[in-house]
């Protein structure tokens, strides 16, 4: 949930899965490029989203495939600035997973938090 | 307009792509001292727009961008 502490807030949504890696990382660079501006950032993981965030996958797939950096590493980046990484649980079941499967950070909100999430943002972008 | 100062720090970023520049400077501005000037080296083609907005969102002053072939020289001067 926002702090209020950055000088405005963005909320991206990432809907895409494993099945398609090349939707993976973008997200991540976006977040990222927003924290860096002292923006606070959150990304949201539903649909198939939450799949990226498994810990035996996100060393495994990458943007480009094979070539290139890990999806790993640009979520390190984007964290590491103070990301913040956000499912919940109708989409964990939706794709057989735990919270637990997930890599350790990533807090489980509603749909209520969400909808309070997007409205107090400055800006929401979906994917 | 020429800078005259001596950047107290030269980050070099130079083969990064986006969004690295960004976040490296960033990271290395807040190491300087308040009114100390980084130069950023980019080869990054969005360099331009890029420091523009993130110098104008972070409060710290975008002095000067020259260019020198493929090479961006960014000048930022940190704020407070």
């Amino acid at each position: 949930m926002w702090t209020d502490e950055g000088e405005g807030k963005v909320l991206y949504v990432q809907t895409h899965g494993v099945s398609d890696p090349g939707r993976s990382a973008t997200p991540f660079f976006l977040a990222a490029s927003a924290a860096a501006m002292e923006v606070e950032v959150g990304i949201y993981f539903t649909m198939y989203g939450p799949t990226l965030l498994q810990k035996d996958v996100v060393d495994k797939i990458g943007p480009k495939g094979d070539q290139g950096l890990p999806l790993s590493h640009f979520i390190k980046q984007a964290t590491d600035l103070g990301v913040r990484l956000y499912v919940c649980q109708p989409s964990l079941e939706l794709n057989d997973l735990a919270i637990e499967d997930l890599i350790d950070g990533v807090e489980m909100i509603g749909g209520a938090a969400f909808n309070d999430m997007a409205m107090r943002a400055d800006a929401v972008v979906s994917f | 307009m020429p800078i005259t100062e001596t950047p107290a720090q030269v980050l070099d970023c130079k083969g990064l792509a986006c969004p690295m520049p960004v976040i490296k400077t960033a990271q290395a501005i807040k190491t300087l001292e308040p009114g100390q000037v980084l130069e950023l080296l980019a080869t990054d083609p969005g360099v331009e727009p890029d420091m523009k907005a993130w110098s104008s969102r972070t409060g710290n002053e975008l002095l000067a961008i020259d260019r020198d072939g493929d090479v961006f020289h960014v000048f930022l001067r940190r704020n407070g």
